[in-house]
């Protein structure tokens, strides 16, 4: 048999590929799958029995096809390949055309479900999303119990093949944007999705804009309620995370763990993220603009104070401040991918030792180093570890114009940065959207 | 979908902007008793063009005006709409180099008057080349972000008001509108004419309800007046006529003890500079879109930048303040077409519109 020839010519190259020869109900039959993705014994043990149970009932023995597995009509080599790296086996029959594809017992190969690595949930479910796809999908529909839940589900990239799911809310949906964002995928089918890069250029967004068009999120419960709002939850096979579309701003600033305190608190905790982050992007700016450009602007006795603390740094305000914001952005940088054992001691020296070294150097002021400290944390104060990122980066736009303008160019900064947020939009729902579920505020 | 409410910030907005600066010097010089009179005149004289506008307009389905003006014939629409155009531009210029003196004047002494030249045009370039939807969210954005300063200081300017300087309340002059053509009072009517041509450019782009804009006029007659009876009240007719930008000096005499600042005045400015690049970026979105309309092989983004380029060349050949006061008065002819003509032929095809309408329904 040719396609077995050649199977048996790519195994020398591919030791993963079994082919494995054995009697089934009498009738010599080829198996052939990867050993990596399929529990072999175990898979032979249940062929047999179903063997049997189809011999003693007087079926043909290729109607076991119809239970666990299916017929592939005209199977080439391609055809083949691509259903054993799904994870299937896939039968020959000796003496016989046919190519049938079953389901085996799969080797288990992802982790179990665990606490949240990138989020934290303070009241509310720990379980996180794994890499296993059927596994978040599982989590999810336990989370969202709906008879109006639609699933599609793709397999997506010609080198690397990937499973995707879209779900979807029948009736909450906007079902241009879905139609839209299921048209945009199915025709790009055969294009690799390796990373949330691969995913952004695919549905057709723009790499110069700066808000994100889509979240992700490890929290079944952020999943869940994204798809209640009427959103659409992606998942992608080994990646822990849904990605959630269209991501509007006030993703930027509400949770829905926050539903979970008492209305007063949850508007308050909002406020202060969007306090977080107007204070993120301004505060190196406006010290740059009061110190260097505006000093007028301030009380006498706090620009003297200011003035004092800079007493010896022998360059201008910006350079200070892009030297220290520079080596915060290393600290942060380096201490993600640190293990959690060397984290602290990063942390310590960079932020105790350096800092007060700093100061004493008198290569920066006290007053900045207090300013990007606080700068620091209120980057973190909104939701969604990549909101944290994306927000990291405007606040240098902001600094260079300030350094130029004073305040009139951190003024005029924000507003660039408002406009880059407003002319984002995704498959025609902008960034600045107020989202349909009408019970919260837009900040 | 109904975006009346950018609409509405929209047009505060650029009015807001445009207020505060020239428009109380302006006042002031008009009138020496009784400056309410020229405030509610130019203001009915606007809520009159501003419905007569969205009137003429409101007969046209999601048309904007070069269609509606199309409509009416080519060769029309080209003479009517060409002084438009220039009037666009003439505005950005000067505007722009209005601005950046102020600017400079105020607080970015040792910057050179190019760089503030080149930051607001590219800021507006920039703006607008993101398309008129970007230009509307950014202002409902700005809004929410912007405002809450403004009114701060708003609320606070009656710090050092006198209330006695409101008396006398009107002579001779004031009531008789014997003021009207008088060059200040002329020249005052452009903080009512520049904002509101563009509810004749957005239509098919951004809809709205023409109501929600005529409800919002009313919330600007007490910036009018507020703009012109704060640094009145402050330091009393005689001292005010001799300031150049009163209001600002009068909030300028503001003192906040609790607050780190010393001169909110400046966060007041740069918040109207704000709005008022929102108000270039408009002015420029029409403005190209007017050109590509005349010339249509020309792609959108180098028109901008060819336009940016140009009126950035003749904003430099301004030489001093003077002259762009000098400029602004022979504009003020170009500003009565726009906002007086311009309405009325729009009332008048779209009253001929709907007779035609009425006739073949």
């Amino acid at each position: 048999m040719e396609l077995l020839e050649r199977l048996q010519s790519r195994q020398k190259q591919d030791a993963d590929l079994f082919l494995h020869r054995m009697l089934l109900a009498r009738q010599p039959v080829t198996l052939t799958g990867y050993k990596s993705l399929i529990d072999l014994p175990h898979t032979m043990m249940l062929l047999q029995q179903q063997a049997q149970n189809a011999v003693a009932e007087d079926r043909p023995l290729f109607a076991l096809a119809s239970g666990i597995g299916e017929y592939m009509n005209d199977a080439d080599e391609q055809a083949v390949i691509a259903a054993i790296s799904e994870g299937n086996l896939v039968v020959f029959p000796d003496g016989s055309d046919m190519t049938f594809k079953l389901t085996p017992v799969n080797r288990t190969l992802s982790r179990s479900i665990e606490a949240p690595t990138t989020e934290n949930v303070l009241r509310g479910s720990i379980s996180a999303f794994i890499e296993d796809i059927d596994t978040n999908l599982g989590i999810l529909k336990k989370q969202f119990i709906s008879d109006k839940l639609r699933i599609q589900s793709y397999w997506v990239g010609t080198d690397q093949r990937r499973r995707a799911i879209i779900l979807y809310t029948e009736g909450k949906a906007s079902s241009k944007f879905n139609h839209d964002l299921i048209q945009k995928i199915e025709s790009n089918l055969d294009k690799d999705i390796p990373n949330l890069q691969a995913l952004a250029h695919v549905l057709g967004f723009s790499k110069w804009v700066l808000a994100p068009g889509f979240n992700t999120t490890e929290l079944p419960q952020n999943a869940a309620w994204a798809l209640g709002q009427g959103k659409t939850v992606l998942f992608l096979d080994r990646f822990p995370f849904a990605i959630i579309m269209p991501s509007v701003i006030m993703d930027m600033f509400a949770a829905e763990n926050d539903h979970n305190f008492l209305p007063i608190f949850m508007f308050i905790i909002r406020f202060l993220r969007i306090i977080g982050v107007l204070s993120n992007m301004l505060m190196p700016g406006l010290y740059v603009a009061l110190v260097s450009v505006n000093p007028d602007v301030l009380r006498i006795e706090l620009a003297l104070s200011i003035a004092g603390s800079r007493e010896g740094v022998p360059y201008p305000a910006v350079f200070e401040t892009l030297l220290l914001l520079v080596i915060l952005e290393l600290t942060l940088e380096s201490s993600v991918r640190l293990p959690k054992t060397i984290g602290p001691t990063i942390t310590m020296v960079g932020g105790i030792i350096l800092g007060q070294a700093v100061v004493q150097a008198q290569l920066v002021s006290n007053v900045l180093i207090i300013i990007l400290a606080a700068t620091t944390i209120a980057s973190f104060a909104v939701v969604g570890f990549n909101n944290a990122v994306i927000i990291r980066l405007p606040k240098y736009l902001i600094l260079i114009l300030s350094a130029m303008y004073g305040v009139l160019g951190l003024f005029v900064g924000m507003m660039l940065v408002c406009a880059s947020l407003a002319s984002a939009s995704v498959f025609g729902i902008p960034y600045l959207y107020k989202w349909k579920a009408r019970e919260h505020s837009d900040g | 979908m109904d975006k009346s409410l950018q609409v509405t910030v929209m047009y505060l907005l650029t009015h807001v902007g445009l207020i505060f600066f020239m428009y109380p010097t302006e006042i002031i010089e008009s009138v020496p008793i009784g400056h309410w009179s020229p405030i509610l005149l130019g203001f009915l004289f606007h809520v009159t063009l501003l419905g007569i506008f969205t009137k003429g307009l409101s007969y046209f389905k999601s048309q904007n005006l070069i269609d509606i003006f199309l409509g009416a014939g080519k060769a029309f629409a080209v003479i009517l709409l060409v002084p438009v155009t220039f009037y666009f531009l003439m505005e950005i210029v000067i505007m722009v180099r209005a601005y950046s003196e102020i600017i400079k004047m105020i607080f970015l002494e040792n910057t050179p008057i190019w760089a503030i030249i080149a930051l607001l045009l590219a800021v507006t370039t920039m703006i607008s080349s993101l398309g008129i939807e970007t230009v509307f969210r950014t202002g409902l954005l700005i809004a929410v972000l912007f405002l809450p300063i403004f009114l701060l200081v708003l609320s606070i300017s009656f710090q050092n008001a006198d209330w006695r300087y409101v008396f006398p309340l009107m002579d001779e002059r004031a009531v008789s509108l014997s003021y009207v053509l008088s060059r200040p009072f002329l020249l005052s009517l452009f903080a009512f004419a520049g904002g509101f041509t563009f509810l004749g450019f957005i239509q098919p782009y951004i809809p709205y309800k023409r109501r929600s804009v005529m409800g919002a006029s009313a919330l600007l007659l007490p910036l009018f007046l507020i703009s012109v009876y704060v640094p009145l009240l402050t330091f009393g007719q005689n001292t005010v006529f001799e300031l150049q930008f009163p209001f600002i000096t009068a909030i300028d005499t503001v003192n906040i003890t609790w607050l780190m600042f010393d001169r909110v005045t400046m966060f007041f400015m740069i918040t109207l500079i704000c709005f008022v690049l929102l108000f270039f970026s408009l002015v420029m979105w029409k403005a190209t879109l007017l050109i590509r309309r005349a010339l249509p092989f020309i792609r959108p983004i180098p028109a901008k930048l060819l336009l940016a380029l140009a009126l950035f060349i003749l904003c430099l050949q301004i030489p001093d303040f003077k002259t762009v006061e000098q400029l602004l008065w022979w504009n003020t002819f170009l500003r009565l077409y726009v906002t007086i003509a311009i309405p009325f032929i729009t009332l008048i095809l779209g009253i001929r519109h709907h007779r035609k309408g009425a006739v073949f329904s």
